[in-house]
């Protein structure tokens, strides 16, 4: 997702490996935007883009970002978002073009749009790399910009490799039950789940927040992996506790659906469409539970291994007054047919910034400009995954 | 004067100032030491509401000044675009008409304006491509949704007569072929796939009462054919994806989910449109062989009576991907009423 708001930034990762002292000082990240403005400047800056067939979006994302960038605070200091529209147009022509010939190409040849579906695949951490060089290249804070080392390597080991390894359970269970003991395949799956994909993530985090600098600091990273598989393991607790009133849901909203279908024969191949989004709807916040769950304790895992010379972050999100937020914004943004999107971006903003803080000896002023090499950065990489949806984690 | 904050773009030092302008220059003033700077050398950034201006200066420092404070004639020149748009953000009323603007774009888009680009793209198609899309969904569908047929040899060879000949009576018609299959999945049914096959399942060809109602479907079909419906529906439907996941990325960032329901109401309604179309091509076709167009409410009815489902009149009108039964019907009995009083004249 393209996340506009700074506080839910990669940029400002930490760990408590500082030594405590008694005088530390701590700088919260203020939120200062309101849904007024926002909703005005959002709803001029659609209206426009929608008029020019899309060619004045790239402008007006720069102007809604901005607005929530430069509304995010720390230290009396807005950050500021540095991109230009062009570039940014660039590459959504791009990124348009390339969808759209996948798209239609899937008409014609199944084996064409696969193939292609596999070069992006293969294509993906570069664009995850591209898109995280275009972030922290355009945001600034104090006249000082972020810096993300383009690291191709790695990122083809964590976002690429690694999940082939990830594949390798999966094949498994299929061979497995294939011949015949599906069991133990389904054990497989759940060593995989529970046993690769958190050290995956662990190590993806890991190396992303390593590879950012500011102000001549490079962040660091104090991370064990065992942590990792806690949330996850969690998560996987989490996901069954809401199986259990999903289940029942479905179960009435299925009885409720067949009573009201009445004499009509149900075709299990063809459900009605209402039937389908019952299930759609009842599903959701199970998805959204357990998402919601692992996004929390990542986000504040990333921030609070983190630090930057002797500054260390300190994020502390809680799961139900995010799950509350989320829920609360989805049931805004579908009554309001999208009207509530701003409102839902600047609360979920404002609760974010309010529980983050920088802390550290030090009044913030001991940042200065990177010796590295301050080239511009195309967008291609970022719309890229922003139309794709990559969840990298920030 | 202005207050403002000077960073000098090396480091993180926050410097109070006060800034104002002296005739072409940009000056500034920390605590006892003046600075001045050429007023065209400054970058200044466009207004926002709620959002610092930046005046870039050229050794890479900047000050930020609060928003509503910059004079409005210190850079009357820059950002005129933007200018404007500052000016609409600022004003209620203007949120409210691009409410209705945002409405009526995307009512226009999606009525008008991609129909009409992606049929003009349909035009200037190579058949092949026509051609290689029915290849494959009959590749796709052959030996799982169809099956070989189960009609006896005559009886498909005396349709297959009458097909052709049905056919070839019509002029501008791309190539088209008649095929069979037997179908327990589909039932009754008909389609006309982009490379000019008309497909009948077995269960149809059973259920129709005489060849003339054969002839009905037939030319119903042969109409999609006639105006290449597959190939501008798939050019329609991958527009409706292709903006309308660009729409989301930009504007919401929801989802896959959230945009599937408008895109699936879409492509309903795009395809009600060429059934109609279908129909109408149908009712001229047979008339102009001397048929009755009575036919095909026969050959509707008929498909009615095996599958109840057909003629389920509850249905909402914008969730049906087919015009209604008793619509099509009525059309008919029309289209039959003008045949009869053409031909009582003669």
């Amino acid at each position: 997702m393209h996340d506009e708001t700074m506080a839910s930034g990669v940029f400002f990762p930490e760990v408590d490996v500082a030594p405590v002292r008694a005088a530390e000082t701590s700088h919260r990240f203020d939120f200062r935007g309101n849904a007024k403005d926002y909703f005005r400047i959002w709803i001029v800056n659609v209206a426009l883009s929608v008029v020019t067939l899309g060619i004045y979006s790239a402008w007006a994302s720069v102007r809604t970002r901005r607005y929530m960038y430069a509304n995010t605070v720390l230290a009396d200091s807005p950050f500021e978002y540095l991109a230009k529209p062009l570039p940014i147009l660039r590459g959504r022509l791009l990124t348009g073009l390339l969808f759209a010939l996948y798209v239609i190409g899937g008409h014609f040849s199944k084996p064409l749009q696969a193939g292609a579906g596999l070069v992006l695949a293969a294509f993906m951490p570069w664009m995850i790399v591209k898109g995280l060089m275009f972030r922290a290249r355009y945001t600034g804070w104090r006249g000082l910009r972020f810096y993300f080392v383009s690291d191709f390597g790695g990122a083809y080991q964590w976002f690429f490799v690694a999940y082939i390894l990830m594949g390798i359970p999966f094949m498994l269970m299929i061979f497995l039950t294939a011949s015949g003991h599906p069991l133990v395949g389904l054990l497989g799956i759940f060593a995989g789940v529970g046993g690769v994909y958190p050290w995956i993530k662990g190590n993806q985090q890991v190396w992303m927040v390593e590879h950012h600098h500011f102000g001549g600091k490079s962040f660091r990273f104090a991370s064990k992996m065992d942590v990792y598989y806690r949330v996850y393991w969690k998560a996987i607790a989490v996901g069954l506790t809401w199986l259990v009133p999903t289940f029942i849901l479905v179960g009435l909203v299925s009885k409720f659906m067949l009573a009201a279908q009445g004499h009509q024969p149900f075709n299990p191949k063809a459900p009605p469409i209402g039937f389908i989004l019952a299930i759609y709807a009842v599903m959701a916040p199970m998805y959204l539970g357990v998402w919601t769950y692992a996004h929390v304790r990542m986000t504040n895992l990333l921030y609070n291994q983190a630090h930057l010379g002797q500054y260390s972050f300190r994020s502390s999100l809680k799961y139900w007054s995010m799950l509350n937020l989320y829920l609360g914004n989805a049931l805004g943004i579908i009554c309001s047919i999208g009207l509530a999107i701003p409102w839902a971006r600047i609360r979920l903003a404002r609760y974010r910034a309010e529980h983050l803080e920088i802390i550290g000896d030090g009044e913030l002023n001991d940042f200065v400009r990177d010796a590295f090499a301050h080239g511009e950065v195309g967008a291609a990489g970022t719309e890229m995954d922003s139309l794709l949806g990559i969840d990298i984690g920030l | 004067m202005i207050p403002g904050v000077f960073f000098d773009g090396r480091s993180s030092h926050a410097i109070r100032v006060d800034v104002w302008r002296e005739g072409d220059s940009l000056k500034w003033r920390e605590t006892d030491r003046e600075y001045v700077v050429p007023l065209l050398l400054v970058e200044p950034s466009a207004r926002v509401i709620g959002v610092p201006f930046v005046l870039r200066l050229p050794d890479g420092a900047h000050i930020q000044l609060d928003h509503d404070l910059l004079p409005a004639d210190w850079f009357a020149g820059s950002h005129r675009l933007e200018r404007v748009v500052d000016w609409l953000e600022r004003r209620w009323p203007a949120a409210l008409i691009g409410i209705f603007v945002v409405v009526a774009t995307l009512g226009v888009l999606f009525q008008f304006g991609l129909p009409w680009a992606a049929d003009r793209l349909a035009m200037n198609m190579p058949h092949a491509i026509e051609v290689s899309m029915g290849r494959q969904s009959l590749a796709v569908l052959e030996g799982r949704a169809l099956l070989p047929t189960t009609l006896p040899l005559d009886r498909r060879q005396h349709l297959q007569a009458v097909f052709q000949h049905f056919a070839d009576s019509l002029s501008g018609m791309p190539p088209v072929q008649l095929r069979f299959y037997a179908s327990p999945m589909l039932g009754a049914n008909a389609f006309a796939l982009p490379d000019g096959s008309v497909v009948f399942t077995d269960a149809l060809v059973r259920a129709l009462p005489d060849d003339q109602a054969f002839i009905a479907v037939t030319a119903h079909e042969l109409g999609h054919q006639a105006h290449h419906h597959m190939l501008r529906l798939v050019l329609r439907s991958s527009g409706v994806v292709i903006v309308g996941s660009m729409l989301m990325g930009d504007v919401a960032s929801i989802g896959g989910l959230a945009s599937g329901i408008p895109i699936f109401l879409l492509d309903s309604h795009y395809s009600r449109t060429f059934e109609e179309d279908a129909d109408s091509f149908a009712f001229s076709a047979l008339e102009s062989q001397g048929i009755d167009p009575a036919a095909f409410v026969r050959a509707i009815q008929a498909l009615e009576r095996i599958r109840p489902d057909v003629g389920k009149g509850d249905q909402l009108r914008y969730l049906s991907s087919h015009p209604l039964t008793a619509e099509r019907i009525a059309r008919a009995n029309a289209a039959s009423h003008a045949f009869e009083l053409t031909h009582a004249s003669h």
